[in-house]
């Protein structure tokens, strides 16, 4: 059985999500939501795995991919870790409140 | 059989590009979530068309069923207001356009690198056993490499979320 997605469709498809996640996390105000945007970007890459894993029908590209969901797991648990020690610190969860650091 | 596998292709690429942009442009932060579930599950359709469906199978259940229930859980926890609107960009948009469409311009060049540099792997007999023995075998270490990330992403959450007390 051949290839039935065109790789180059699943690759254009990758970009164009990978670019929505980026534009998403540059401008939401919310951190849970520049998290989630993360996410985004993640899998857009693991839809460019798998394509290449299956238009060279190659498992490997799908090992990569379950790697990926893995590290994004433990970024979801350490980043929301993150923003519930901020909001016991302070009201909202908003980027722009956040300047302790600022020089 | 490849016409509707096509027509199906294009159809969970459009439904993903739709929940994504709207994911990313809804003001209530429940919406947007909802939306990015609706996402993962066109992708793991994709994933499915592709046969892969392994991938499709832990995309639904670790992606859709854990960790956004998770960002779930935390949004109704912390009960946010919703997002002001604000300008989303300052008057640096038209720098980031021209780096973007160069960016895009490269891409578009790069895709007549042959992508043949990968040595093939021996000719695959059944999805799943392929990627489980590739994941054991060849991918062992870095399989328990993983499962060290994943309790160093426990004990660090649960450090980070403890609430500290006076003593």
């Amino acid at each position: 059985m051949g290839p039935i997605v065109p790789v180059g469709a699943c690759l254009g498809l990758s970009a164009v999500l990978f670019a929505i996640g980026l534009f998403g996390f540059l401008t939401r105000r919310n951190i849970i939501l520049m998290l989630v945007s993360v996410e985004i970007m993640l899998n857009s890459v693991n839809v460019s795995l798998a394509a290449f894993s299956h238009h060279l029908s190659d498992a490997r590209g799908q090992v990569m991919a379950l790697f990926v969901i893995a590290v994004a797991a433990g970024e979801a648990a350490i980043g929301l870790g993150l923003v519930l020690a901020l909001s016991r610190n302070q009201q909202g969860v908003n980027v722009e409140d956040v300047t302790q650091l600022k020089w | 059989m490849s016409t509707a596998g096509l027509i199906i292709f294009y159809y969970l690429a459009a439904a993903s590009i739709t929940s994504a942009i709207l994911a990313i442009t809804r003001h209530k932060a429940m919406h947007s979530l909802l939306w990015v579930l609706a996402l993962f599950l066109h992708v793991a359709g994709i994933f499915l068309l592709m046969g892969a469906e392994f991938l499709a199978a832990v995309q639904v259940i670790v992606y859709a069923g854990a960790i956004l229930v998770f960002y779930l859980f935390f949004l109704m926890l912390l009960d946010l207001p919703s997002e002001a609107a604000a300008p989303r960009f300052s008057a640096h948009w038209p720098l980031s356009v021209l780096a973007g469409v160069a960016f895009a311009t490269s891409i578009w060049y790069a895709r007549d690198i042959p992508a043949a540099l990968v040595p093939p792997a021996a000719p695959s007999a059944g999805n799943l056993a392929t990627v489980g023995k590739a994941l054991f075998t060849e991918f062992a270490l870095p399989f328990e490499i993983v499962s060290l990330v994943l309790l160093a992403a426990i004990v660090g959450a649960v450090v980070m979320a403890k609430r500290k007390t006076q003593t």
